[in-house]
């Protein structure tokens, strides 16, 4: 390119400046954001499972078809209801 | 190095077009620049697979919420630019890469939704400046304008000046040439001729060299 630069950059004048990236400063940031509407618009992905449900708050936890098959034979078998024996599996599980 | 951010919640505004001719006159005048492409609709990144990259440009997009601030830091070195192309929307996004900023630029067009959408881009600048207790500049460019300035653009202007609101002139106009650096990529002196090139051509290095006064003011 031969054309004239409409005009020229000094190149030392295009200096860094210090500006404040700390973990306070990110929060402080997204408060002033959040106060105009400036919110997290990125989606996030799923985590925790399915939730209790807001009526009985009970857990419908999702295993895989065996286990819930052999979970039901088990309950079968000691005369305990489903919910008891995960919830003995957990207290094992929890102590350990 | 000073950050540039490109800023407005409002779509349609110019941003993205304001981000490429800025860049591409900066890198022409001589600066190395960066632009950050962290608007989903990808522009600058499609701007920047249309043709050759001019000297001293890069691009990198994809830029996140969680990332911007990390990213802008990773190329501040002096003797260069960033400039960060956003999201039309309010973001977190956005108020993350206002904080890192040495100066905001607002694109708006003469209308009045514009002026009132991209009023929030101010507000969110000023409540910044408060929380992180720093000057932040901030100008708006009026974008895709006319040669004869409409009613509303001088009522607009007149009202953004009132307020004591850098507003720089000259603004980017409408023109053919502008819209097809997204066609041809390149920049203004690359791209096959549209419309008047020499008016487009001074049009955006005069828009240019008023940003980087403003940069080194």
């Amino acid at each position: 390119m031969n054309e004239p630069k409409p005009f020229a950059i000094n190149l030392g004048s295009l200096k860094t400046r210090p500006k404040d990236s700390s973990s306070q400063a990110v929060a402080r940031t997204d408060q002033a954001g959040e106060a105009h509407g400036f919110v997290s618009r990125e989606a996030t992905p799923k985590r925790g499972g399915r939730k209790p449900t807001p009526r009985t708050k009970q857990i419908h936890a999702w295993v895989e078809p065996e286990i819930a098959q052999e979970i039901a034979q088990a309950a079968d078998r000691t005369g305990k209801t489903q919910g008891e024996l995960i919830a003995e599996a957990w207290r094992m599980f929890s102590r350990r | 190095m000073p950050v540039i951010v490109i800023a407005s919640p409002k779509g349609g505004s110019g941003k993205s077009t304001t981000a490429v001719i800025l860049g591409t006159e900066l890198a022409f005048a001589g600066a190395r620049v960066t632009l950050l492409d962290c608007d989903p609709n990808h522009s600058v990144t499609l701007w920047a697979s249309r043709g050759v990259l001019p000297a001293r440009m890069s691009v990198e997009s994809d830029v996140t919420e969680g990332e911007v601030i990390r990213t802008i830091k990773r190329h501040d070195i002096d003797g260069a630019v960033v400039i960060v192309d956003l999201e039309g929307v309010a973001s977190r996004l956005v108020s993350r890469a206002i904080s890192q900023a040495d100066l905001v630029l607002i694109p708006m067009r003469a209308t009045t939704l514009d002026a009132t959408i991209g009023a929030r881009a101010l507000q969110l600048v000023g409540e910044e400046e408060e929380a992180l207790g720093r000057s932040i500049p901030c100008a708006v460019v009026f974008t895709m304008t006319r040669a004869i300035k409409s009613k509303q653009h001088s009522g607009i202007q007149a009202s953004l000046s009132e307020q004591g609101l850098d507003v720089i002139e000259p603004p980017l106009m409408e023109r053919a040439a502008f819209s097809a650096l997204f066609e041809f990529g390149g920049d203004l002196r690359s791209i096959p001729a549209q419309g008047v090139m020499a008016g487009a051509v001074e049009n955006a290095a005069a828009f240019a060299q008023q940003v980087y006064k403003r940069l080194i003011g």
